[in-house]
């Protein structure tokens, strides 16, 4: 009885008892790299599109700069494509490919925006592919904010009074002075009602470059700049409604007019901040029903009248005004899936993109299944009976100099979800998941700082300085006074902050009910973890369904939530597996995910961890995965064989494999997040009795690859060399050691990791200023003192080792131990020693490595393998370094064996999926028994950084040892030349005429541009008399990224970006990445 | 804290917080709507049931009488996972049980799987499970409720809007939401609302252009003097029906109805429009549904999920109806213009165009 069917009510020209039906092949664009404003979500729902596409039979074609995606795994598509996301290039793919139609929104803003270009050039029309989906007007009518005013005026909808200050066909921002500018400008601010306003420039990601603006003069720099980085010249003016809360709708419509919200979305920020940076709870909590009805309404309407097909959002601002509905504003739409849209569809279950592509080939929202219940459809409205909360994580670790006040334009780099039952329980999860920890010292700081600096300005650390107040004695009102926060939510942050004060005098449950972790507890009542167990009410498993229950599911979706007081004590069996539905009794696994996106952390742990699960699939193991990013492929529903939506702690990953009765745990895919929870993990698996190990390279071995004294020592054992040096307990000691090493040394403290706060030092008086400025050394805490290879060649070599006796499953006995190391790739980095791997350029294969060179990398390489008793990933970082008398050396810099942020690029430029045979070397296969090869490519393929400054005014955007970069491009060609321009094109750093202005050791840059000496280079680049900057001075730099023109900050990539200019001869090579030639053969072997 | 023991049909007692004191009984359901708990525990549908939210956090932005549906709290008691202290002194002074810190998921599963179900609930400081178990025992089926109406009922009919200048309804009141009443005020009719046990001659005092019958709790069945007017005017005047309306529309027609598993309650549920192949959003809250529109009757509207009927037209009177609650409050608000297509039917060039049909 269950489920119209549309072939036995409707007639449709879709036929869905023919799956196969669509033979149309369909151009997918991806989002390109990972920035600020454009993260894994685009990758999440690409990846989700393909499947869908290729469901009903469509030839999909993929094309998409990043390889760190699932979406250009080669089987995701039909033909992949990894090529810059250029009009040049696609127009090329276009030509070999033919296809019958476009779909744009599935690549973010850069889908659209390339999208767009190829509409105007004609491209789209000489090759008659038609754009699917959303049409081009209706982009151009929500990105043109003044058009979209009138279109909202014209059907009734009230939207905050704006006008737009734009330039004439001709005229540039240089031609205004200050007083015409100011004019301007003023007349606009009288025409939305005064100060303060918003100012926005159009046609940017992730909202750069806008804000509440209080002051005139700040307002009129504000415009002058947007004027030049706006692509059609305009800058928006727009009345404050600073203060509303706002909401988000996600809509569904298909091309009958079905017109459906998945779910609304409330910011707890109140208006100004944006929607990226806002902590968000779905659903909305404060909104009553009419209110919620009336926007909901609204949605529907504005998204007919803007023809949108597919997935979209609409932002509102929502205020009680005492009637009972409230007033509201209609803010924006967004016109494709988008960052929120993942969020929704994780939140929800409903999925987005998926039904965003049928929809897109013709299908009706009935037609299209609901794969989460199996016996509804897609024509629905999700209900939700648990509360989802979504907190983003910034970079403020990484960038000192930047102000972290939190407004309209986005600074962070990613966001973590958590779904639970309470709106505290969710909100904890949610804020362990990010893994941040304020680096405040609340002893410190007096009540009127709290005030002003940390509750008044939102922050991100303001919601620990809410907690901090209640512990203070502020009551609910006045908190929400300081924070513009709702009442409801102050209330709860209130409850959370008491049952930490409970649970430190000796009365856990609260603490447990709003959501701590016994751990938490035990340590906030300085007890032990059992203690706190044998009281609290545990947690148990429940399903996401998409219907609050109403049906029952068909997905392995679970969240865990805590009992009730009426069910203290722990639970164990079928009452703490919950809701689950998986089968204890065969072979499985866990693996952990990497939590939010942040720089280092990247979409390359998402793509290892997908990979792995992939790979256990294949071989028949179930793949269990604990993440809790939105906005990965890794926490989609149809991944995994059981997904937890979760923190990544200890606790939390011991209790999915004690519930799913796993044989095993995965932490070497997950990032530095999962390889952290390596130790503890072990520990909490066994205080439970847990049949069940952490797989791979031993936890042990992991620990003694960053213990620099043991590794050390391993080191001269296999007499491997390294960079000498020592550690320091006081500024003497640290001289001493310099003069031995000898200058330039590389010096940063030992109890910082990952390359924070090193530097670079030449003289006595740079390490005496280091160490006064900034690290103050002394014997509690020392810092390391190194070698400086000097002009040393950087090397990244991936390799997978089956050496070790991995704690695999059943299937694994000691003797089943192999004894091979495959190499995936070794790559030399563009940049020279001294700037983090992950923010050079690197090639694959290496270019100036001659064969006994490669054969000793292998051969260390082999000997770190088989040294740590690898099984599984492994990741060396070497430099190579030929000194005065022509002796090359190979020394180890760093070796960790787990998955690495170059195993993406690795796999896509060899075609060896080396994530996937690590998986299965660790659930006991050996890559003999797999028949793995290594394959050396016969194309060169270069990664080029992605790197954030201009989403970060203040930040330094010299390169260092500290990594900065967000993302990343691949470029591929048959020369070294093309692969990096190609790579260039890629990130939109490709200029090769014009004035420049070259202030490194670089010549030949005058055969192609106007070379200029000035005085003063920041103020000519603002004057905008430079069109490009090959320098390293921080200053002129700044202006570079602030005025938006290509520049080359150090010598390497000055040279390396000349060669390639000198040698492209236009000709792009584009062509699929199976279509590239490889080579059977060992890396480094004679 | 004060005891809170809820007594499951099947042996099963749940303890929770007791958030308003009483004991009570009831017919154990559930809505999946996450807004307008003031609209739902006012509506007069839920007469003689036990609701559960499940949403978890019900009370968040407060109560007002302004978004209430009737004048009184209908459900015999209240279950959730957390209840703000708005809503728990509200349904206190109703005194109207309420029981929160539930596993609602839990409750919304079982019954899910076994059905709505009867139970017996015991709040106060002093009770025992044995309480609840008590109430259970004492518990009736919904069917074997026969006079429900009477309990939801005006006594004496009412008049609304007696100065507008629209169609004259006569609204027979089986328990209606104050939603429609004000959807037809909007539309400036005149609406009578009538006793549940009206007669046929009250209703010809009125001289209506349109009978409405409204929704309400229960089983159809035990609403003969309705079934009987809708017998006695539809060759005369258009009808017009809503959720048990609708129901008491199609008995009267020559149809049939049965009791549904655990019924749809909630804000979500899909309706496709088989002329227009276009699918909205729907309230709904009914446990009885129409398994036979009969011989004048035919199904215009289906559930996408369930392929139950919504909508009933009339094959040879002029007759439109819906399952689901058009008049929204709480839900969506995609389907008020239901009540500008009842109206039109009383217009003068109204029978040419359902003939057409």
């Amino acid at each position: 009885m269950y489920a119209l069917r549309s072939d036995e009510q409707m007639s449709t020209d879709h036929d869905p008892g023919d799956p196969g039906a669509d033979g149309r092949t369909i151009l997918l664009i991806g989002s390109g790299p990972i920035q600020i404003g454009q993260a894994a979500e685009f990758d999440y729902s690409g990846a989700q599109a393909c499947r869908a596409l290729q469901e009903e039979g469509a030839h999909v074609v993929l094309v998409n700069s990043n390889p760190a995606t699932i979406m250009t795994d080669p089987e995701m598509a039909d033909r992949v494509y990894i090529e810059p996301i250029t009009t040049d290039a696609i127009a090329e793919i276009i030509r070999k490919e033919r296809p019958d139609g476009v779909i744009a929104g599935l690549g973010g803003q850069t889908g659209l925006n390339v999208t767009a270009e190829l509409a105007e050039e004609g491209i789209l029309e000489k090759y008659d592919v038609e754009i699917m989906g959303t049409p081009l007007d209706t982009i151009y009518a929500t990105e043109d904010r003044d058009l979209f005013r009138k279109r909202m005026v014209k059907i009734g909808q009230p939207v905050p009074r704006s006008t737009t200050i734009s330039l004439e066909e001709g005229e540039t921002v240089a031609d205004f002075s200050e007083e015409a500018l100011g004019e301007r400008v003023e007349a606009a601010v009288d025409e939305v009602g005064g100060l303060p306003v918003i100012a926005r420039t159009t046609y940017t990601l992730g909202g750069s470059g806008s804000g509440v603006v209080e002051e005139m003069d700040e307002l009129k720099e504000r415009v002058r700049t947007g004027l030049r980085l706006s692509r059609n010249n305009e800058v928006l003016i727009t009345e404050s409604i600073a203060g509303w809360v706002e909401l988000e709708y996600e809509v569904m419509r298909d091309a009958d007019d079905s017109c459906i919200i998945i779910c609304n979305m409330e910011n707890i920020d109140p208006m100004g901040i944006h929607t990226g940076e806002s902590t968000v709870v779905t659903p909305s909590q404060v909104i009553p029903d009419d209110g919620h009805q009336e926007m909901r309404t609204a949605a529907l309407d504005v998204i007919r009248e803007l023809g949108i097909q597919g997935g979209c959002n609409i932002q509102f601002a929502w205020r009680d005004d005492g009637t009972p509905g409230g007033e509201y504003r209609v803010v924006e739409v967004n016109p494709r899936v988008s960052r929120s849209s993942a969020l929704a569809s994780k939140a929800t279950g409903y999925p987005i993109a998926r039904v965003t592509a049928k929809v897109a080939l013709g299908l009706r929202l009935h037609e299209i299944d609901n794969e989460i219940t199996g016996e509804t459809t897609a024509a629905f409205e999700p209900a939700i009976d648990y509360v989802v909360t979504k907190v983003p994580r910034w970079p403020k670790d990484k960038f000192e100099d930047v102000d972290f006040e939190l407004g309209t334009a986005m600074k962070s780099t990613g966001e973590a979800m958590a779904i639970g039952r309470t709106f505290e329980e969710s909100l904890l999860k949610a804020l362990r998941s990010t893994e941040y920890e304020p680096s405040v010292d609340w002893a410190d700081v007096s009540d009127d700082d709290l005030e002003t600096e940390y509750l008044e300005k939102p922050t991100p650390d303001r919601p620990y300085a809410m907690f901090e107040a209640f512990d203070r004695g502020y009551t609910v009102e006045e908190i929400c006074d300081l924070t513009g926060i709702y009442e409801w939510y102050a209330e709860r942050y209130e409850k959370v902050a008491d049952g930490v004060v409970a649970a430190s005098e000796g009365n856990f449950a609260d603490a447990a009910i709003t959501g701590r972790t016994n751990a938490e507890i035990a340590t906030a009542a300085g007890t032990d973890v059992a203690s706190v167990e044998a009281e609290v009410p545990g947690r148990t498993y429940k399903q996401v369904d998409t219907c609050a229950g109403e049906f029952a599911a068909q997905t392995p979706y679970y969240y865990s939530a805590r009992k009730s007081e009426f069910e203290a004590g722990p639970l164990i069996g079928d009452a703490a597996a919950g809701e689950l539905e998986v089968d204890r009794d065969v072979e499985s696994v866990v693996v952990v995910g990497g939590g939010p996106i942040r720089i280092g952390q990247g979409v390359e742990f998402d793509y290892c961890a997908v990979h792995a699960i992939q790979a256990l699939r294949e071989i028949g193991v179930d793949a269990h995965v604990v993440n809790n990013n939105p906005e990965t492929v890794s926490t989609d529903y149809d991944t995994s064989d059981g997904l937890f939506f979760d923190p990544i702690t200890a606790e939390e990953v011991a209790d999915a494999a004690e519930a799913t009765g796993a044989d095993g745990v995965m932490v070497q895919f997950g990032g530095q997040t999962s390889v952290d929870i390596g130790e503890p993990l072990e520990t909490e698996l066994e205080r439970r009795g847990l049949d069940c190990r952490v797989m791979g390279t031993s936890v042990e071995a992991m620990d003694l690859a960053e213990d620099r004294d043991r590794f050390n020592a391993l080191m001269d054992e296999l007499g491997i060399a390294q960079p000498v040096g020592g550690t320091a307990t006081s500024e003497s000691e640290a001289l001493e050691l310099a003069h031995e090493i000898g200058y330039p040394v590389l010096v940063r403290p030992s109890y910082v990791l990952g390359g924070r706060a090193m530097r670079v030092v030449h003289d006595d008086d740079e390490l005496e200023h280091y160490i006064e400025e900034a690290v103050r050394v002394s014997p509690d805490k020392p810092i390391l003192v190194d070698q400086f290879l000097d002009g040393a060649v950087e090397l990244d070599v991936d390799a997978v080792a089956d050496v070790g006796a991995s704690h695999a499953p059943a299937r694994q006995t000691e003797s089943d131990a192999g004894e091979d190391v495959l190499i995936g790739g070794i790559m030399e980095h563009v940049e020279s020693a001294g700037i983090h791997s992950g923010d050079s350029a690197c090639m694959i294969p290496p270019r100036s490595l001659d064969a006994d060179t490669l054969e000793r990398v292998r051969e260390v390489t082999q000997d770190i393998a088989v040294a740590l008793e690898t099984v599984g990933l492994l990741n060396v970082q070497l430099a190579v370094k030929t000194d005065d008398d022509g002796e090359t050396e190979v020394y180890v810099l760093e070796a960790n064996p787990r998955s690495s942020r170059t195993v993406p690029f690795v796999s896509k430029a060899t075609g060896v999926p080396i994530a996937k045979l690590a998986a299965k070397v660790m659930a006991g296969e050996t890559l003999e028994s797999l028949g793995a090869t290594e394959q050396v490519p016969d194309h060169t393929s270069i990664k080029e950084v992605v790197l954030p400054f201009d989403r970060l005014p203040g930040s330094d955007p010299r390169l260092g040892p500290e990594m900065k970069s967000t993302g990343e491009v691949m470029g591929t060609a048959s020369t070294f030349e093309t692969a990096y321009w190609k790579a260039q094109q890629a990130i939109g750093n490709d200029i090769s005429a014009g004035t420049a202005v070259v202030d490194l050791e670089v010549d030949g840059f005058e055969t192609f541009f106007d070379l200029t000496t000035v005085d003063d280079v920041p103020q000519a680049i603002r004057d905008g008399e430079v069109d490009f900057l090959v320098s390293d001075d921080r200053d002129a730099l700044e202006s570079a990224v602030t005025e938006d023109i290509p520049y080359l900050s150090t010598e390497a990539s000055a040279r390396a970006y000349l060669e390639a200019l000198e040698a492209f001869d236009g000709d792009l090579e584009v062509e699929t990445v199976t279509d590239r030639p490889h080579r059977v053969t060992q890396w480094g072997a004679r | 804290m004060t005891a809170a023991y809820i007594a499951l049909e099947g042996g099963h007692v749940l303890e929770g917080r007791g958030r308003a004191p009483g004991t009570t009984r009831g017919e154990l359901v559930f809505t999946t709507a996450y807004t307008g708990y003031e609209e739902s525990l006012t509506d007069p549908s839920y007469e003689e049931q036990v609701l559960t939210f499940s949403y978890p956090l019900i009370g968040n932005y407060g109560v007002r009488e302004e978004r209430f549906e009737s004048e009184r709290v209908h459900p015999r008691a209240v279950l959730a996972r957390e209840l703000t202290d708005d809503v728990a002194s509200w349904l206190e002074a109703e005194g109207v049980p309420a029981v929160d810190h539930l596993d609602t998921r839990e409750v919304v599963t079982d019954i899910r799987d076994s059905g709505a179900m009867k139970c017996g609930i015991a709040v106060g400081d002093d009770v025992t499970p044995e309480d609840a178990i008590a109430e259970l025992e004492n518990c009736i089926a919904m069917s074997d409720h026969t006079e429900i109406g009477a309990q939801v009922s005006v006594d004496t009919t009412t008049t609304y809007g007696a100065d507008n200048d629209g169609e004259t309804v006569a609204l027979v009141d089986c328990g209606v939401k104050g939603s429609i009443v004000t959807s037809l005020l909007e539309r400036d009719a005149t609406v009578h609302v009538l006793p549940h046990d009206a007669s046929v001659a009250d209703v010809e005092a009125l001289g209506p252009d349109i009978l409405f019958i409204s929704n309400g709790p229960g089983d159809p069945a035990n609403y003969e003097e309705a079934v009987s007017l809708v017998e006695a005017f539809v060759d005369e005047v258009p009808v017009a029906g809503i959720c048990l309306g609708q129901q008491i529309v199609a008995r009267a027609l020559g149809g049939e109805t049965e009791k549904m598993a655990f019924g749809h309650r909630g804000v979500n549920q899909p309706v496709m429009d088989l002329e227009s192949g276009r699918v909205v959003m729907t309230t709904q809250n009914h446990g009885y549904t129409v398994s036979d529109p009969g011989l004048h009757l035919e199904i215009s509207q289906v559930n996408v999920n369930d392929n139950t009927p919504e909508g009933l037209v009339g094959t040879d009177y002029d007759v439109i109806t819906r399952q689901y609650h058009p008049e929204a409050n709480p839900g969506p608000h995609d389907t008020l213009d239901f009540f500008d297509d009842v109206l039109a039917m009383a217009a003068p060039d109204a029978r040419a165009i359902v003939a057409d049909d």
